[in-house]
């Protein structure tokens, strides 16, 4: 006997919310590239939100890709989405201003063929597979560049490997204090792959609806922003992080209350210190 | 992570010959492009990716994972997820091949493959402890009536009601097979990619050669991890959730599962390694 | 031999750090009720047994600690890197990591819950209040011991991944081997432990897990208390032993055979390991026998073949 995986219909078309989170997230991408004509990074924050609103169409996918039934858990999509998409990330920071574009194109690219793999040659024969995993492998891509861009004002590869360290007052370039060389994107790799699955896999079951699964989404996203605005004072400059921090704390405060009312009005009770009640089982 | 919902593909064999045939185009043409970017040393290390990537693959099968009725004692195995269980094991190897890593390749390689073997042994060891001093449960098998190699019968050492519980010994010395292959496979992956890290880094940005080193270490590292993770994750989708260990019948999915790792591992190495080839 | 003192201090303390931490994450995946075991109590109402556990559907172990470990060794080598002094990194990244943590938890349980509204499992508030902050500080004593044990492999014992790197590998490690060790127990021991003592639970009993407790109740705190009695403690010398015979092995034997030597005593380990094992189950099945009579599995197939 083992746990259903049953998701809502209706809500927003799925392919609805998938061009217009990619739009959002590729101006929010953009926005940060202004940066580089400013002094301080200051639009350094528009890079989170482009990761919340590239996770916010990842798990309306994984919704569509767990409730066929894979035989595995909601995780390992999540892993899956990350471990494709940090690949495609990296080698499209190589392209300077045009990176997200680079970084879509080549993220759907192996998706579709990590799809390929899967349904093809394992033979799974799931009929979303291949457009799901596409999908995941871009947002993947997209939620890390985002995330990165925050932490270090930039998406581009010679500001990710740049660092410097003091050394009795004197600095000297230090690969080691950059953001790839101190693999920092260790942590955004799982911040971005527990982010992704966590809202479907925390609100599974028959009374799922997309709202609150969506709602909590965007919590997970502005909660991910919040350690990568204390990471990003390694980084950039301490008004434009410090405004990074704030703003990542009023999102996800908000964000966490609408989360906690739209729970309040799909529970079946809300009971503070009851007993359980016997509903006649077996 | 549990086994939710029913697999709707897993069925035997290949769907069509589609996927054999597109399987290999994307090898060669992965290879090409190795080759047309860095002549024939780029191809080796491409292989010794793809190599790796097979390797993971292939141990995956071998680790014995009962999923949410393992942690019953429903079924036999580890109650933990197959991709992550496999991905803990290889990345304790990862750690210990990494250490290794200017020992040589040979001794890297194997130091990852005990590093990985050994935190199986370690962990099927407790969880055949847990199982006997803690419940009180012997170790059965559902898929078979003999172990294949110690020759114990199972059939009247099953509970009432189970596929049988914990760990017998096929199943531990499968576990153990798997963390030496995954330990093994992630190593290679690690070890190939930074190589050619170490080589061209300092050519593309200027710098000195031990100056580069965390640069390249890190960029191999979570190249490597990612590229763990999806093969683990395409092994679990094979094996649809559970598997008992090699003498499973659905370890026959094997050949399938390591194409599907190489044509992954293909694509994805030659994009990490394209990343010190393109750019503007 | 200096560096060879310091090489074995450094991995013993790094193993009784690993022991605590592994400890601390099976308690706290119990008192949350993480992984596979989770699959029963969200499977309960779904058979009609309403229910007073914390319902913390955050992904299994691996993936999860893998994240609050990378986060903690992300943010304390972050501080590090901002000058602070590394002993108050290490404790502030792992309290932001837990600050993640207790989030994720509380979010985990509404989302589940409210969706089990069909099978009118409602959602107990002082549930929240009372098993978050207990879960959240369990997990933090095994984020802090992680970290600090990657950050002494860093820097102390020369490891060349950078501490965020280790710490996700060391994460998923500690996760992988606390859920292998622990999960067993407290599935089968503490949900089903209405039913029969030294059998798997049969299939049929699936959901009825154990809502009462010994006055009241149950509480998934109490999880807590019986996780530390053996499953805790097992996963702690589980993954206590994964790391210091792994640093062992290495630090003392590597000079031997041009490096050979640590590979030869990683075999040699194996090898005692599996004939422990080996002799494990050879106890179990002389000591507690069989369930039934042996089946006389040739007699039936030469009948059936002579039919």
């Amino acid at each position: 006997m083992s746990v259903e995986i049953t998701a809502s219909e209706g809500g927003i078309p799925h392919n609805k919310l998938m061009i217009s989170c990619l739009i959002v997230s590729i101006i929010c991408l953009y926005l940060t590239y202004v940066n580089t004509y400013t002094t301080g990074a200051y639009l350094s924050f528009f890079g989170g939100l482009a990761a919340v609103s590239a996770l916010v169409w990842g798990s309306d996918t994984i919704k569509h890709l767990c409730s066929y039934g894979l035989g595995t858990g909601v995780p390992s999509a999540g892993m899956m989405a990350f471990g494709s998409g940090v690949i495609a990330f990296l080698i499209a920071t190589k392209f300077g201003v045009y990176a997200p574009i680079v970084a879509i194109i080549v993220a759907a690219v192996v998706g579709a063929i990590l799809g390929f793999c899967a349904n093809k040659i394992t033979n799974m024969n799931i009929p979303v597979m291949e457009i799901s995993l596409t999908e995941l492998c871009i947002v993947g891509a997209v939620t890390m560049m985002g995330l990165v861009a925050m932490l270090c004002g930039s998406f581009d590869f010679t500001a990710l490997v740049q660092g410097s360290a003091t050394f009795f007052g004197l600095e000297f370039v230090d690969y080691g204090v950059s953001v790839i060389g101190a693999c920092v994107l260790a942590a955004i790799f799982m911040l971005g792959g527990i982010a992704l699955q966590h809202p479907f896999n925390a609100c599974l079951g028959p009374n799922e609806s997309q709202d609150r699964t969506l709602m909590l989404t965007a919590e997970c996203g502005f909660l991910s922003m919040i350690p990568v605005a204390v990471i990003s004072y390694v980084f950039i400059d301490f008004v434009s992080a410090t405004l990074a921090l704030i703003i990542s704390v009023l999102g996800w405060l908000y964000t966490f209350v609408k989360y906690l009312e739209l729970s309040k009005r799909d529970a079946y009770a809300w009971l503070d210190a009851k007993q359980i009640r016997e509903v006649g089982g077996e | 992570m549990s086994a939710l919902g029913g697999a709707a593909g897993g069925a035997e064999g290949f769907s069509s010959p589609v996927g054999l045939i597109g399987g290999i185009i994307l090898l060669i043409l992965s290879f090409v492009l190795a080759f047309y970017f860095g002549a024939m040393a780029t191809v080796w290390i491409l292989l010794g990716v793809v190599i790796g990537g097979v390797l993971i693959g292939f141990g995956v099968h071998f680790v014995p994972v009962g999923g949410a009725p393992a942690a019953m004692g429903q079924a036999p195995g580890i109650a933990t997820g197959v991709a992550m269980l496999a991905a803990g094991a290889g990345l304790a190897g990862l750690f210990g091949g990494a250490w290794a890593a200017e020992l040589g390749l040979g001794l890297a390689l194997a130091g990852g493959a005990i590093g990985g073997a050994l935190m199986m042994a370690i962990t099927c060891m407790m969880v055949n402890v847990i199982y006997v001093f803690g419940m009180g449960i012997p170790a059965a098998s559902g898929k078979v009536a003999k172990d294949p190699i110690t020759g114990d019968t199972f059939p009247e050492y099953k509970s009432q009601g189970s596929e049988g519980h914990g760990l017998p010994f096929i199943s531990y010395v499968g576990g153990v097979i798997g963390g030496f292959f995954a330990g093994l496979g992630g190593s290679l992956i690690y070890l190939m990619l930074l190589d050619i890290y170490e080589q061209t880094l300092p050519d593309i940005l200027g710098a000195s050669a031990e100056s580069i080193v965390p640069l390249a270490v890190s960029l191999a590292g979570i190249f490597a991890i990612g590229m763990f993770l999806v093969n683990a994750v395409l092994s679990a989708y094979n094996i649809t959730g559970t598997i008992e260990g090699p003498h499973d019948p659905k370890f026959r999915r094997v050949p399938r599962a390591m194409i599907a790792s190489a044509v992954a591992s293909a694509v994805c190495g030659i994009i990490a390694i394209m990343i010190i080839f393109v750019g503007v | 031999m200096e560096e060879l003192m310091l090489g074995i201090g450094i991995t013993a303390i790094a193993g009784a750090l690993a022991t605590v931490a592994g400890a601390a994450e099976d308690t706290e995946s119990d008192i949350g009720s993480q992984g596979d075991p989770n699959s029963q109590v969200q499977l309960a109402p779904q058979m009609g047994y309403i229910h007073r556990i914390f319902n913390k559907a955050v992904s299994g172990e691996p993936p999860a600690y893998g994240l609050w470990c990378a986060l903690g060794a992300g943010l304390a080598w972050a501080l590090m890197a901002m000058q602070l002094n590394p002993i108050l990194a290490l404790i502030l990244g792992s309290a932001l990591a837990v600050f993640v943590q207790g989030v994720y938890c509380v979010t985990a349980y509404l989302g589940r819950t409210a969706s089990l509204a069909k099978f009118e499992q409602p959602v107990y508030i002082d549930i929240l209040k009372s098993v978050t902050t207990v879960t959240m500080a369990h997990a933090f004593i095994a984020i802090f011991t992680t970290v600090t044990m990657c950050h002494l492999m860093n820097t102390a014992l020369g490891h060349p991944f950078p501490l965020p790197l280790l710490g996700l590998v060391w994460g998923i490690a500690l996760g992988a081997a606390g859920s292998a060790t622990g999960n067993p127990f407290y599935g089968k021991e503490r949900q089903y432990q209405n039913y029969d003592f030294g059998a798997g639970t049969p299939i049929s009993a699936s959901g009825d897990i154990v809502r009462y407790a010994e006055a009241g109740d149950r509480s998934s705190l109490d999880n807590g208390w019986f996780t530390s009695k053996l499953g805790g403690p097992a996963s702690g010398v589980c993954f206590g032993l994964i790391v210091f015979l792994e640093l062992w092995r290495t630090v003392l034997f590597e000079e031997w055979g041009n490096g050979w030597g640590a590979i030869i005593a990683g075999v040699i380990l194996v090898l005692i390991f599996t004939a422990i094992d080996r002799y494990i189950e050879v106890y179990a099945r002389k000591t507690f026998g069989p369930y039934g009579a042996p089946e006389a599995v040739e007699e039936e197939t030469s009948t059936e073949a002579s039919t």
